[in-house]
Order: structure tokens, then sequence, then C-alpha cells
């Protein structure tokens, strides 16, 4: 079951790779967090009671209801065009993907046999989303689809501290904890309205230098 | 009790501060938490240790927040302020709260809660620069939580690949990692994503996109502070994991890494010196040049490795002191534009000196510590060989050199029958910092 989880998790990359919507990417996003709530409930043996009930309740209301209404609210009352206006094709974003995939099971697969206590497949598909994430920041131009592209890194990360959190699971705690900046970073967006602050939504000045 | 004192005091004086509705009182107050972090700054260097188990690395960067803490809460003694009351307070509230980050993130040894309380210097911090709440300054605080985001959250990926690296009884205590069974490819990608991640915090080329809007849209106190002390909290955790990477054997890596980046930062500082206008962007691009030589100096190791230490400690004292000269002159001009201002040694004579005694030690001529750093960095990469090194970062530094006096020839040369004074506090903080710094390049320390 655990397999068939993280495998959808990994398919919901391809799905990102091939849309240009940004209410697709907030579906996407709904899906993520309940496939995590889902791999969550599966690792119960290897949590304590308390980290369970704050990771649950993390990815289930957190990741798959509050983030994503969140941004969508945003989307509606800044009027941000809802295409995701992307400096490559979906052509390209999906090669790249397939090649980040290759790139992520290589690395799996290339460490010694002693050193691996994780799952490959869970690790690959971890680090796979973490690259896909930094290549959504990288190749968009929309403040909203940056944040999206942290958003996805993110539970990358976060499925890769549910792999790493049997050995030592204050680890999972911490991860739960970059959820804090993720809150920072949406209320800057929410509360300060940036479409009414900056001339538009988009984020050119983030790649000016002078 | 240090360490209840360290943090206990400044959350009683947040509490405090709700209350207070005099900006003097506030002032006062901060100044109190500075002083009583000096205090406890004097006390760790004499009794070794005593702080929390405070190591060198850990005492260093302590003592250099001691100072400046200290620094920036005589200069907001004088330095004038418009907003309301009520924001003042929240910026007094965040500027303890932000130090205390920082104090954490200096003395922990655990790697999980370094990365716990560099990340409450970027929330904390976030909220000092779009003080003045410009669209400018927002757009700068957005621009520093974001990117800075991204990097905390690939280091904390290092973090979890570093879990992952310890095939038997993981831990994130530095000391009790075990390096007899540790896996050196798991390590080496940790620390890879470590060295990026909290690489960015530290505006190390490609990711210093932040720093120059961050540092030029902030107060004067808050941009010296993240110039001359968040920058150096983001080294911590690299330094710490450092040491694994050495006795691992994988110190040659490591070496490499240290000196492509810093060679980068230092062309990028280079190439965008020349290019802006702004005197506080320059002064932000000098950091991004400085953080890539101390980069660099840790890349050559030997005697470069001391003379890391000692640019960290002249850079943060000199560039704290010159981010609050720049403060002056932005009070004084109301333009952060170089090509607008000038005649500042005959509006503001105190002012004027500040400046130029700042670029004078900012480009390293003695007594400044950074010429004795530099100096030990180029016989280091003569000494080893780097000559094509070499031959580059002399002709980078030159060319921020020229750029950096230029500006302040600029800026303070020139007539004007303009007359202007400030308050003594405004003139005393950058010139204790300054006298500091030439001191210990005059007596210089000798560090383990």
């Amino acid at each position: 079951m655990l397999e068939i989880l993280i495998v959808l998790f990994g398919l919901s990359l391809l799905w990102a790779s091939v849309t240009n919507m940004l209410g697709t990417i907030i579906k996407i996003l709904v899906v993520q967090g309940l496939i995590l709530f889902g791999i969550t409930l599966l690792k119960t043996t290897q949590l304590n009671w308390l980290s369970f009930v704050t990771i649950a309740l993390e990815t289930l209301i957190f990741k798959a209801i509050l983030i994503p209404w969140f941004i969508n609210d945003t989307i509606k009352h800044n009027q941000i065009h809802r295409e995701v206006e992307a400096s490559v094709s979906n052509f390209f974003s999906l090669a790249l993907m397939s090649l980040i995939f290759i790139l992520s099971f290589a690395l799996a697969g290339a460490a010694p046999a002693w050193s691996v206590k994780i799952f490959p497949l869970e690790f690959g598909i971890a680090f796979a989303t973490i690259l896909k994430g930094i290549f959504i920041i990288i190749a968009n131009k929309k403040l909203i689809t940056h944040l999206m592209g942290y958003l996805i890194m993110e539970n990358g990360i976060f499925l890769l501290s549910l792999s790493a959190g049997s050995d030592l699971p204050y680890i999972v705690s911490l991860g739960v904890s970059l959820d804090i900046m993720l809150s920072v970073l949406i209320a800057v967006l929410f509360i300060k309205r940036i479409r009414s602050t900056f001339d538009d939504a988009d984020s050119p000045e983030t790649l000016r230098e002078d | 009790m240090g360490g209840i004192l360290l943090f206990g005091f400044p959350a009683l004086a947040i509490l405090l501060c709700l209350g207070l509705s005099s900006r003097r009182k506030i002032d006062l107050l901060v100044l109190l938490h500075a002083l009583i972090h000096s205090g406890l700054g004097t006390w760790a260097y004499i009794e070794r240790g005593s702080l929390m188990g405070m190591d060198d690395l850990g005492l260093l960067i302590f003592l250099i927040l001691s100072v400046l803490c200290a620094a920036i809460a005589f200069y907001r003694l004088g330095h004038k302020d418009n907003s309301t009351i009520k924001n003042y307070r929240i910026h007094s509230i965040f500027l303890m709260i932000f130090v205390m980050a920082m104090d954490g993130a200096a003395l922990a040894k655990d790697l999980g809660l370094i990365w716990v309380f560099v990340e409450a210097t970027t929330i904390s911090s976030a909220l000092l620069i779009s003080y003045s709440n410009r669209k400018s300054s927002l757009e700068a605080a957005w621009k520093y939580l974001f990117i800075c985001s991204v990097g905390i959250a690939l280091a904390f990926a290092g973090i979890l690949l570093l879990v992952i690296a310890q095939p038997q009884h993981a831990t994130l205590l530095i000391s009790k990692i075990d390096l007899s069974t540790i896996s050196p490819f798991w390590l080496k990608i940790s620390f890879v994503f470590i060295l990026i991640g909290f690489g960015t915090k530290m505006g190390l080329a490609p990711l210093h996109f932040w720093l120059p809007d961050a540092h030029s849209e902030a107060p004067a106190p808050i941009s010296a502070l993240l110039s001359g002390a968040l920058l150096n909290i983001a080294l911590v955790p690299i330094l710490r994991v450092d040491k694994l990477m050495h006795a691992s054997g994988m110190g040659d890596l490591v070496q490499e890494l240290y000196l492509l980046m810093g060679m980068l930062s230092v062309f990028i500082a280079a190439v965008f010196i020349l290019r802006t206008k702004d005197y506080k962007r320059l002064l932000a691009y000098s950091s991004i040049e400085n953080m890539g030589l101390i980069m660099i100096a840790f890349g050559c190791g030997g005697m470069a490795y001391y003379a890391g230490f000692l640019h960290i400690l002249g850079h943060s004292l000199i560039k704290a002191a010159f981010f609050l000269t720049a403060g002056n002159a932005l009070q004084i001009y109301k333009d952060k534009n170089y090509e607008n201002i000038g005649g500042l040694l005959k509006i503001n004579r105190g002012s004027g000196w500040l400046w130029l005694i700042s670029s004078a030690m900012i480009i390293g001529l003695p007594p400044s510590p950074l010429f004795t750093s530099k100096f030990l960095i180029a016989t280091t990469m003569l000494g080893k060989g780097y000559y094509l090194y070499f031959g580059l970062l002399m002709l980078l530094l030159a060319v921020i050199s020229w750029g950096i006096f230029n500006v302040g020839l600029k800026i303070c040369l020139g007539d004007s029958e303009r007359k202007q004074s400030l308050n003594p506090w405004l003139y005393l903080a950058p010139a204790g910092l300054l006298f500091i710094a030439a001191v210990i390049g005059i007596f210089l320390p000798v560090m383990n």
C-alpha cells in the first residue's frame, strides 16, 4: 500500500509537468496533501502518538485543505491570470521531470548497500519532488507560482523526513516547523495583497539586480 | 544562570515593552538588553566555555553579536524615526527576538536546533526589513523571506540526508556523530545541500539576490545587524558540518566548493559594485564580496583558515559601522543615489570622515584587520600554487576597492553651503566599532 501511495505521489509530479493552469496545480497540492496523510497513517508504528497526531492534522488540514484554499482565495482576490506563464514548454518540463526521476533513482541506487536505511523508491520520489519544486520556482514568473513550487518542494522534504523520521522522530516535527515559514509567506501574500502593493503579481523584480 | 539571563531577560523585556508608550523608554530597554548581552559576552570570553558550554566558534560569533548589539542600541538613541509608537514598539520587540534567535544559533550544538534558530532569524528579520512599509521595502522583505525560505528548506533536506548518512544511532548533535559508521556517500550529498541552503542565507552567489534589496531597504541599524551578524550566523552550521567532512577525509571537496562559491561571489560583487548607483546597495554587494572572501579563506586552508576568522571579525565591525554611517548620510540627504549627493565633509564633517575611514578599512588598508586577513589569504594562495585564482582575485579586489573608494570620494568631496548636525550617538556608535576594528588590526588576536 505504501508503495502505491508513493508511486501516486510521483505521478502527481508528472501531472504538474503537463499543466498550465494554476487551478490544476492547486488540485495537485490537495492530492499530495492527502497522499502524505495516507503515508503518515501507514507509518503510525514508527512515530510516537504526539508526532502522529501533529503530522496527521498538519497533512490533512494544513496541506490538503487550508493552504490550497488560501492560495485559491489569493488568486481570486488579486485577480491573477489563471495561467502559469512558464518560461518553458510542457514538453521540456516533462522531459526534465523524467531526467529528474532518473537522477533521483540513480542516486538512490548508487548509495552503497550497507548505508541505505531508507526505501530507495521513497527516497527517489522525495528527492525528485524537491528538485521539481526548485524547477517550478526557477521556470516561472509569477509570485503565486513560486509559492506553489515552494509548496511542492516542501512536500518532498516532508516525505523525506517521514523516511528519516523512524530513527530520529523529532526530525519530523522540525519538518512541520517549515510550515511556519510557509504560513508567513502565505500571510504576506494574503494580508498585504501583493497585487495592490506591487505593480502586478508577477515577480520579475525577484530576478532583478540593479 | 548565563543562559537564563541571555534568553530570560529579552523575554521579560518583550513583555515589558508591550506596556511602554514612550520611545525613550523602549530605547533604554533595548539598550539594557544589549548591555546585558555585552556583559555575558565579556564573561564568556574570560571564563571560556562557562556560558552554555560555548566553543571557540560560538564564542567568536557571540562576541561579535554582543559588540554590534551595544553599538546599535546606542545608535538608536540618536536615530530619528517617523513611525508610530505602535510600529516602533513592534520593531523593537522583533529586534530583541532577532538577537535571541541569533544567540541560539551561535550557541546551539545540535544541527536541528541551529536550523530552527536560523529559521527564526528569517521570520523576525523579515518584519524588520519591511519596517518602513514602502513598496520597495515590502518587495525586499518578500524577496528575502522567499529566497531564504528556499535556502532553509534545502538546508533542512541536507540535515535529513545527514540523518540518512548515519546507519546506526542517528543524531544531530555534532560531537556525538559516529564518524566510524557514517556513510561518506550520503554525507557528501548532505554537505552540498547544507552549503547551498545556509549559503543562500549567507548571501553567497548564485543565490545572493535577496541581499542587496534587503540590506538597502532595511533601516540603518538593521542593515548593520544583517550584514555584521546574520551572515556570520548562517556560516556557523556550515563550519560545524565542515568539521565532519574533514574528519571523514573529504576536506578536498569542501575546499573546492568553498573556492568556487567564494570566487563567484567576489565576481558578482565586483560587477554590481560598478553598476549600482545606490550607496546602500553598494555596501550590500561589498558584504557579498566579503562573504566570498571568507569562503575563499576557508577553501585555501592553512594560515588562510585563521584569516577567515579574522575576516569575519573585521568585516562585521567595519561593515556595521559603514551601514550606520550610511544611515547618517540617508538622514542628511534623504536620497540613496550617490550621483545626486556630495559634499558630506562640508555638510557634516563627522559623517564624512566616518565614511572615508570606513571605505579605507573595508577595502583593507591598515590598520584594518582585513589587511592582515587579505594578506594571509593571498600568501596562502601563492604558497599552495593557486596562481589563477590568485590573479583573478587580485583583479576583482582592485575593481571593488576602486568602486567603493570612488563612490566614497564622490559622496564626501564637493562643495556645499549647507550644514547639518546630528545627534552625537550617530557618530559615537560607528566610531566605536571602527576603533575596536583598528585595535584588533594592530594587536592581532590569537585564535585556536
